[in-house]
Formats: C-alpha cells, structure tokens, sequence
C-alpha cells in the first residue's frame, strides 16, 4: 500500500485528536505547573531535624516564655511557652514572627558614623575622647537587667548619669511613688485577685502589661459572661479593642478621664459608697457630667458599680494623678486585688530628661525606643540591631539580634510579684556586633561583665531560699541542692517567681486632689515596639487586613 | 475509626489581636511579600471585624477569624476542581489542596461561599538570609496555585510520624495542634475530633450557643463558632447582609 501524502496529513490530524483524549497532554501540563513551581532559585527550607528550646523574648520589657522550633542552629518558629508563669503560653502577634528579624533587610550589621561605614576601633577612640573631656549620659530602655547594672555601673564610675525610659505600665504608677517614697519599680497591680478592673484608656486586652497576662485572666473570669467574675470597665473616647470586649464600655469625651475619675470620688463620697479616705475632690459630679459627656446619673451609677464588686481598681493608660487619687478613695493601694509592693529592693530610676542636654556623649541602649527624640548637642552613641530610618544619632552601633544574646529577664512592667529568667544565646550572632555593655566592658575593663552578674544574681535566689522555680514542674526554691542547679534551670528556660508581697508596705500621703496632668495620645503595643522595624509578616496584620492601622515610621 | 477534626471559635474571646494569622503563616511558610494587599495576600486565616450596625455608645464589634471551613458535605471546591486537587481526606475529614495538581484556575475560589481561598500570585522570596528561618516541615508556597487552610497538616504527619515510632495506631491529641490554636492568647479556637461524642470540642460544637457560618447551604462545614451575643449569632447568615469591614478578594 502506497503512503500519500494525504494519508499522513489525515493520520497526523487523527493522532492530534486522539492524543487531547489521552491522559498525555494533561499530565505534560500537570508536570509543566510543578516545574514552573519548583524553579532552583526558590528558596527551599533544609530538611533538618527540629529540636525545640525555651527561653525568654528580650524584645521589650514583658519577658515572655518562648518555645523555639531550631534547625540547624536557627530558629524556625516561635511559640509561648506555657509553663511560663505569667505569660502562660501567650505572645504578642508580632512575636510569633520574631525569629525573622533578624535577618530583616534593615538588620545593622556595620558601624556606622554620620552615614557612613565605619569601625568598632573608631567608635571606641571617638567615646573614650568624649569620655574623657565631658559627663557622659547613659539612657537605658530595660531597666533592672545585668547589662543595665554594667550601664549604670559605668555611669557612676565616670561620674555621669544613668537615666530610663519607661513605658505607660510603669508611668502610670509615678503618682503612687511620688506620695509614698517607693520607687514606681517596686509596684505593681495584683489584678490576679481583683474583680473589678476599671480602665481608663488602658488597652488592657490589647497589649497592656505582660502579653496573655491580663487576656488570659479576662479569658478564664471574664470572656462572654453576663456577670462575670471579674468585670473589666473600660473608659474611651472611641470603641477601642479593649473596649469592645469590655464587660462595660464608657465612652466619654477625649481627655476628660481626669475629670471622670474627680467625678467618681465625688459620686463614691456623695453617696457614702466609700469611707472619705484623703482629699476630697473640687469637681462635683454635675461639673463632671458637664465636661465628659456623660449624664450625672450614669457617673452615680457607675460609682455603684464600681463598688459592687471589690476588690476594685483603676488603671490609668499614663500618669495620671487624678486616677491614682480615686485608687486611694477606693482603698486599692496597698491591698489584695490593688496597687502592691511586689520588692523591697527596687531602686528608683530618673527618667531620661534634663541632664541629657548637658552631656558631652549620649549612649543610648538597643532597648530605648527607636524614636526616643533627644534634644541634645552631644555626641550620640546609638546601639541598636536594626535601622529604623531617620535619626540624629552620631554613631549607629550594631548590636546582637533576636536570641543572639546572653540576657536575664527581670520582672516585667506592672506585675504583683518578682521573676528572674535567663535568656541565653540560641543563635550564633551576626558579625561585628556588640551590645552597650560589652562596648563599655572593653573601654573600661575593670566593669564586672553582665554574665557574671547573672551568675551571682541567681545565686542569690539561691541563697534567699524564697519562692519557687517555674519549669516543667514548679520547685521550691528551698528543694534545690545547689545554686548551679538552680542557675541551669533558667538557664534552660525555667522562671523563678518570688513570694506575694503581704498588703500594706504602700502609705500614700496626699493633701490636695491632683490636678489633671496633659496628656498625650494614648498608646498602644505597636507603637511601643521597641525595634525599629517589624517582623515581614506583620504585614497580616498591617497590610492584608483592615485589623489594625499601620503604626508611623516602622518598616513592615 | 476516621477522625472528623473540627474547631469551635468562641467569638465572645476572640479580641482581634491576629496572632493566629501571624502564627499561621510563620508555621506554613507563607512569603510576607510587600507588593500584597488585603486583596492579594495569602491569609488562610483572616480575622474580620464585623459590627452590629449602631453606631455611638450602643455600637458593638466583634471578631470573626474566617478560614477554611472544611466542608463535609457536597464540598464546593471539591466538586469544581477539574484536576482532582482538593479532596477531603477520610480518615481525617481535613479538606486537602494539593499545590503539585493545581493548574489555578480558580474555580474553587468562585465556589468557595466562604472566601477562605486564596491564589498565590508570585513566586515566594523573603530578604536574604531569611530562608534561614523556614518551617522544615512545610514546603514553601508555590506560584501560580489556590492556597487554604489545611489544619497545619505537616503538624497532623509528624504528629502520626510520633506515634508510629512508639508503635501506636492512634496519634496522641495532644501533639496534634494547629498553629492558630496554639497561638490564640484567650484561648477562643478550640480543636477537636467532631466524630468523638466525648471530645470536649464535639460537645462544645453542640451547644445551643454554637452556629455555623452559611449553614443553610448544607455543606456541613466543621468549623463552628459560638458567641452568647445574639447579633453575632444571626451573622451565621450571609455575611454581606450585616457590616463587614473587611474586603478581600
């Protein structure tokens, strides 16, 4: 049989047809779609082994257990850490993408002098040349850890000043300090016992105090019951996210929480709910229904329900004098479910102000807020792990990143008894850098270096024999054979909690009701973050959702 | 017996706070690429804010977090995938995606009532050296595929790969927790098994609190959600009939 041309056009269409068919052509685009996918250039994670470690986020002052997922020695994911006494397994969003941070685009990994490259040497030459020709002021963000005692201790050798920046928890106890001698440091509120929370402008639900502290209490006691157990009051101007999740929201005008909180003492004593504890207020409660938009009797009645449930205490978002006097009124300072002394031993820390314009050289620690604005002539020394953009620091010194550092974890802002932890260094830091204290250390080698202090620190938990170590079991302090079992235990994770402070050891004395301080808008925990930029998938939260406003002048 | 694994989210708990969706993609590997946009970006968990309409001092919110529903019955994206990439798995009762058979057409997106998928428009990248910090267990997100919730299944094989080492058939609950569960500060999304009568999650899922999103559609989703607010019960009805402050795609 002869082969035509015909024939094989026919035979070509008939095949074309039949292959469309065949299971062919759709596994070819099948395979072509996971070629496509799997391109050499995409990055593809290491199929290692994962061991889990724990430790505590040093990223801002709340200390938070962590449980981190490592992979050939880096961390691959971050979890709370439930055994954590305080957080108990919680975090904030932002940490549970913590573990990229550090190799965000805007990570400093060089000196750098005005802009440009520069060296450790030349950093160190340029701060003993100012050390050596004027005061030197040092600001710490973190106060109590072992590497601010090497600041501080740096600070007094060279006759210069150690100065803090608090956050708004701290802040907001400055009134009871200032009318009892004891230092804001040493206080805390015991809202473990308290049964009513009464916040003005706290965002106590949205990243107040110790992340899972507050949330995990109002989840246990509070969350979608009619009469709760604790009854959390919140007091805003707008439908916060505290607020919409109040037991009661108050919404009254901006600004005027002073005045509502003058109008509560005055509606408490008016109506004889509360003996007359201290000054009497000079704003009547039709004056204070005039100024926060709120009807006489509503301020009455919620008076009333302030006191039908106690032990009560307000909580004021800043300092905030006024608010403070209504927790004396109220009998909340120095009680069960108030405002305690959770130390005898905290020193009072001077907030970061005038001496700074004064100063020859700033040195500004890596836990002060990027955006702490000194007004000052001096040489800065900025130490910071990433670059969070402008700035009028002299010197940007790179510092170790998320779990590259030795630290200890003091007690975090606003809680009613003392922790201890111990962060070690889980990851293999970046080259080139240096925190504060190790800087100070080679420029005065005579300062004692922070993982000394951590050592003797917890041998003097040892050696008090007070509270118990929080760890997959809680242990007495007591039951420990030795210091060094007791230190590798936090070292591994483990959180030493002191003993509740019994009530009293607070004795305010207040002659006049305070007069409303000026305040500035409210703040929350993004904005607060102490790194200069943001984990890259916070861009959920910021970019990919409407939950939340992108805060000002971070990187996402 | 097969497994049924469900959630029941207690919207009265819920505050808004996102670390689920954070969480849910550290653990899946999701890129945080800066060219997406709450229409373009892959969240397969997305936390809505939705409201009772009023406004003023009687206004109400709350939060929804919205996921893949894991539809039981007559499961929309099941029915329309023309590749057989999503099925729902009968031992386990997860609706699964397969990436290597997508060919991402979107089809499932269409008929998804839930908008719980997502398309992957770009190939993952992260800023050098951040590959570093990937989840082992999961492969990185590809382009040009439909991505959803899979209740961390990577955690559900490690989770077998545990008890078979130990010689067991059956998989200890408690090394089986998706990562938004584990990441909720209030402890408002609580998994299960549903086909456990005794599970605490399967009673939960039947009290009388407890309602489902669209559940007149008769897909028998296994995510519920349960509030004591009534307004937040009656949006177990078409989302677009109440306020939604949330768009995506």
């Amino acid at each position: 049989m002869k082969v035509t041309r015909r024939d094989l056009l026919v035979w070509s269409a008939g095949a074309a047809a039949g292959l469309i068919v065949t299971p062919v052509p759709w596994k070819l685009l099948d395979d072509t779609s996971i070629w496509s996918q799997n391109w050499p250039w995409i990055p593809q994670p290491a199929r290692v082994p994962v061991e889990m470690k724990q430790s505590s986020c040093t990223l801002c002052p709340n200390g938070c257990g962590l449980r981190v997922r490592m992979a050939a020695g880096w961390p691959v994911g971050v979890a709370g850490l439930s055994t954590h006494p305080v957080t108990r397994g919680a975090l904030c969003p932002l940490g549970f993408a913590a573990h990229q941070l550090n190799w965000h685009p805007q990570r400093l990994r060089t000196v750098r002098h005005r802009g440009s490259n520069s060296s450790w040497s030349e950093a160190q030459r340029a701060f003993a040349k100012a050390r050596a020709e004027g005061p030197i002021v040092i600001i710490d963000g973190y106060p109590g850890r072992a590497a601010s005692s090497v600041l501080e201790t740096f600070a007094q050798k060279q006759n210069g000043s150690y100065r803090v920046v608090e956050g708004p928890e701290t802040r907001a106890l400055k009134p009871y300090a200032s009318w009892s001698g004891v230092p804001a440091s040493a206080l805390g509120y015991d809202l473990e016992n308290a049964e009513t929370v009464i916040s003005f402008g706290a965002p106590m639900l949205d990243g107040w105090g110790a992340p899972g502290r507050f949330t995990r209490l109002w989840a246990e006691r509070a969350a979608g019951r009619s009469d709760p157990q604790l009854r959390l009051i919140q007091i805003d101007s707008t439908l916060s996210r505290t607020a919409a999740r109040s037991w009661q929201w108050i919404s009254i005008r901006q600004g005027s929480e002073s005045t509502l909180a003058a109008g509560l003492a005055a509606a408490l004593l008016e109506q004889k709910l509360v003996p007359a504890r201290g000054p009497i207020p000079a704003v009547s409660v039709d004056e204070a229904a005039m100024q926060t938009g709120m009807t006489a009797d509503a301020i009455r009645e919620l008076a009333r329900t302030i006191v039908g449930r106690t032990p009560a205490v307000a909580i004021a978002a800043d300092d905030n004098p006024s608010i403070a006097a209504l927790n004396l009124l109220l009998g909340a300072v120095g009680t069960l479910g108030g405002i305690v002394r959770r130390s005898k031993d905290a020193v009072d820390h001077i907030a970061a102000g005038d001496a700074i314009s004064s100063a020859r050289a700033v040195l500004i620690d890596a836990s002060v807020p990027w955006d702490f604005i000194h007004q000052t002539d001096a040489e800065v020394f900025r130490f910071a792990a990433w670059d969070g953009g402008s700035t009028k620091a002299d010197w940007l010194l790179p510092v170790p990143g998320f779990l590259e550092e030795l630290t200890d974890v003091p007690t975090a802002p606003a809680l009613a008894v003392e922790t201890y932890a111990v962060a070690p260094s889980l990851v293999k830091p970046a080259s080139e850098v240096q925190s504060a204290a190790q800087f100070l250390a080679t420029v005065e080698p005579s300062l004692i270096p922070a993982e000394k202090i951590i050592h003797t620190r917890c041998y003097n938990i040892f050696r008090a024999l007070k509270g118990n170590v929080h760890g997959d079991e809680i242990t007495p302090v007591a039951k420990f054979a030795s210091a060094q079992k007791l230190e590798a235990q936090l070292w591994k994770g483990a959180v030493w909690v002191g003993e509740a402070s019994p009530p009293g050891g607070i004795r305010c004395e207040l002659k006049g009701w305070p007069a409303a301080p000026v305040l500035g808008a409210a703040e929350n925990w993004s904005a607060l973050w102490p790194a200069p930029v943001l984990p890259p998938l916070a861009s959920k939260l910021y970019n990919e959702s409407s939950l939340r406003e992108a805060p000002d002048r971070r990187t996402v | 017996m097969n497994a049924r694994y469900g959630m029941v989210i207690d919207l009265d708990r819920c505050t808004g706070c996102g670390s689920c969706m954070i969480a849910c993609a550290a653990e899946n590997n999701v890129p945080a690429l800066p060219q997406a946009t709450a229409r373009t970006g892959i969240t397969p968990v997305l936390v809505r804010k939705v409201s009772n309409g009023a406004e003023g001092s009687v206004r109400r919110e709350a939060f929804i977090p919205i996921m893949c529903m894991h539809c039981e019955h007559d499961t929309p994206c099941v029915k329309v995938c023309p590749q057989q990439a999503v099925e729902v798995d009968k031992a386990t009762g997860i609706v699964m995606q397969m990436p290597q058979r997508c060919l991402g057409c979107r089809y499932c997106m269409t008929a998804c009532p839930y908008h719980a998928r997502y398309f992957n428009w770009w190939d993952p990248a992260w800023p050098t050296g951040m590959e570093k910090s990937l989840n082992p267990g999961v492969a990185v997100r590809m382009r040009g595929v439909v991505e959803k919730c899979n209740l961390c299944h990577a955690r559900l094989h490690a989770a077998k790969e545990k008890a078979a080492a130990l010689g067991k058939h059956e998989i200890d609950a408690a090394e089986y927790v998706p990562a938004c569960v584990e990441a909720c500060p209030t402890n408002a999304i609580h998994f299960g098994n549903l086909a456990d009568p005794n599970d605490p999650v399967s009673i939960e899922s039947r009290s009388p609190e407890a309602f489902r999103l669209l559940a007149k559609l008769g897909t028998e989703p296994k995510l519920y959600y349960r509030s004591k607010e009534s307004w937040v019960r009656a949006l177990a009805e078409p989302i677009s009939a109440h306020s939604s402050e949330v768009q995506h795609g």
